[in-house]
Order: structure tokens, then sequence, then C-alpha cells
């Protein structure tokens, strides 16, 4: 049995809106801020299920 | 890469984030969200993971908890979201420059692409990633130089004639998607009365390719054979093929365990 389509345009931040603020600790341990980081950059902001499994 | 900042989010601790991050060398960012709170104010979080794993025969796993959906937004220089793309699997994936090069529509060459030629037409041929991982998605790029003065025939077909096309050699567990070409141009033509599709200079078409193979699939060469037929201002040329071999080699899944397929009952 398939599984119904889902329509992803309806999940998380929208096309054309700012990408909410997003500070979080990375692999080195130190807070990083997306859009500080980012530094006037374009960005792409990669969500996956885990570097463990 | 293209200037454009790289982060990725999961719901793994720092730890071990950090031993990813040594074993594969990766510098960009990894941020960890433990407890997938951003994640769950940024409206990715799946909460039918389960049920759909129930379809597909997958038993309940307390990892399969606070998951996102697995996916990417590109940001602009204001960040603000330009592309978002994701998918229902957590094992299909885009390499970072596969996703870039189709959103963004740049395409990173590698330093070595293989090329064949037959007059008038040249066929350069590259994968976005020399390497591939278990069920990774790969862009191939078939780049196609027509020489000045000629054309190459494109879709729609017209009776008689055979369009520019890309056939991927069948290869165990590897996934072909329909090729993209960018639009071609009508001119007119002698014996065809409302025109003829054609391509002129250099084309590039795409096609994605997953790489499905268990583990252990090796290393490649990925048959692609080119149909075209060249015509020039008088006539058209015979149809013609060319073929090219595109290596690529499997990389190690270093640190990494693999799901247990579960059959289905």
């Amino acid at each position: 049995m398939p599984l119904p389509p889902r329509d992803f345009s309806t999940i998380g931040p929208k096309e054309g809106q700012r990408f909410p603020d997003v500070r979080l600790r990375d692999q080195k341990g130190g807070l990083v801020d997306l859009h500080e980081y980012r530094a006037g950059r374009p960005a792409l902001v990669v969500f996956y299920r885990s570097a463990e499994w | 890469m293209n200037g454009i900042a790289l982060v990725a989010i999961s719901y793994d601790s720092v730890e071990v984030l950090r031993n990813f991050a040594a074993a594969h060398g990766i510098t960009y960012p990894l941020l960890s969200d433990e407890g997938s709170l951003a994640m769950r104010g940024l409206g990715l979080i799946n909460d039918r993971v389960q049920e759909d794993h129930a379809v597909y025969g997958i038993q309940p796993n307390a990892r399969h908890v606070n998951l996102p959906y697995p996916g990417a937004f590109l940001l602009d220089r204001d960040g603000l979201v330009t592309h978002k793309r994701f998918y229902e699997s957590y094992r299909e994936r885009d390499t970072g420059t596969g996703l870039i090069a189709q959103t963004l529509g740049i395409i990173d060459e590698p330093s070595a692409p293989v090329v064949a030629a037959s007059s008038p037409v040249t066929v350069r041929a590259w994968l976005d990633s020399p390497t591939y991982v278990f069920f990774q998605r790969l862009m191939l790029t078939v780049e196609v130089s027509i020489d000045s003065g000629f054309c190459v025939c494109a879709d729609p077909p017209r009776d008689g004639v055979t369009p520019l096309s890309i056939a991927i050699e069948p290869l165990g567990g590897l996934e072909v998607n329909p090729a993209r070409w960018p639009a071609a141009r009508r001119v007119a033509r002698p014996g065809f009365h409302d025109g003829l599709w054609v391509h002129e200079g250099v084309v590039r078409g795409t096609v994605p390719l997953t790489f499905a193979a268990a583990p252990g699939g090796g290393d490649h060469l990925v048959g692609v054979t080119v149909r075209y037929q060249a015509c020039d201002g008088a006539s058209c040329l015979l149809p013609s093929s060319i073929q090219l071999r595109v290596p690529v080699r499997e990389a190690a899944l270093i640190g990494r365990s693999l799901p247990t397929p579960v059959s289905k009952t």
C-alpha cells in the first residue's frame, strides 16, 4: 500500500520567507548562529536523520 | 563551494557529530539539535514516521522519534528561502553539489571529464562526485558540443529524425531518472511544415542516478550512449551515437551502521 502523497510546500519555512534564526552547537561544541555564520552568503541548510545510523 | 555556506542539522549529540566529522574530514558545521526542539520549532518533525514505517513493515524504534523530514533549504544572501526540497525516504539523498547544481543551475565540473567525439559532435560526461555511497543520488552531466554550422535534432521528434537522447547501460541497483535538456529552438526546414526543433552550440543534459545496490557494490564504469542526428544548413546526416564510460568509485561508509532490512510479512 503506497503512502499518501505529502505536500512538502506546507512543511517548514516557506519559499520567500526569511529562514528563522537558529543557534545550535556544532561538532566543536561552540554555538553557531546560522545567519551570522552565513555572513551575507547564500546558504544550503540540510536536515538529515542522523550521523549515527 | 561556490561561495555558499553549508550547514547540516540533525538530532545527534555534539559528541556523535565530532566523531562523524573527524571520520569523514567534514569541516562545515554539523549542528546538534539534541531533543529536536529547533527542528520542531521549524515545523520539520515527521510525527508520522512510526505509522509510515509500519506501512513498510519496519519495527517501531525509539530513534525514529523526533526525526525531521529529510531535505534541504537554499537561502539567498538575505536569508530568504529560495528553494526547498524534501524526501519521504531517509535513504535517498542528493550530494551537496548535486543539490546546488539542481537548485542554482551551477554545475561543478570535475577535473577529468570523459570525452569522445565523432565530427561534428563532441561529448563530455562527468558525475558531480567521483565517489558514491549506498543509496546516494549523483548527477550525471552530459555536455554535447556541436560544431558551428551544424545543429542536432531535439524533442519533440519529427518523422524520420532522431532526437538527441541519453541512454544509460543497465547496472545492478542503478536507478536512472529521466534526462533533462535545456529548451530547444525551432527552425524552419523544407519538408517539416511546422519546423524542426534543434540544439546548437553547447548543450548540457543532466541525468540523476541513484546507486541503490547493496553496500559493497564496488567501483563501476557507467556506460553512457548519446544518440543524435546532426544537420547542416542543407541536409541531415545519418543518425549516429557516441559512447562513453564514466568511472565512479564506491566510497567506504566509515563509522556508519546501515539499517538492517526488515522483510515484509
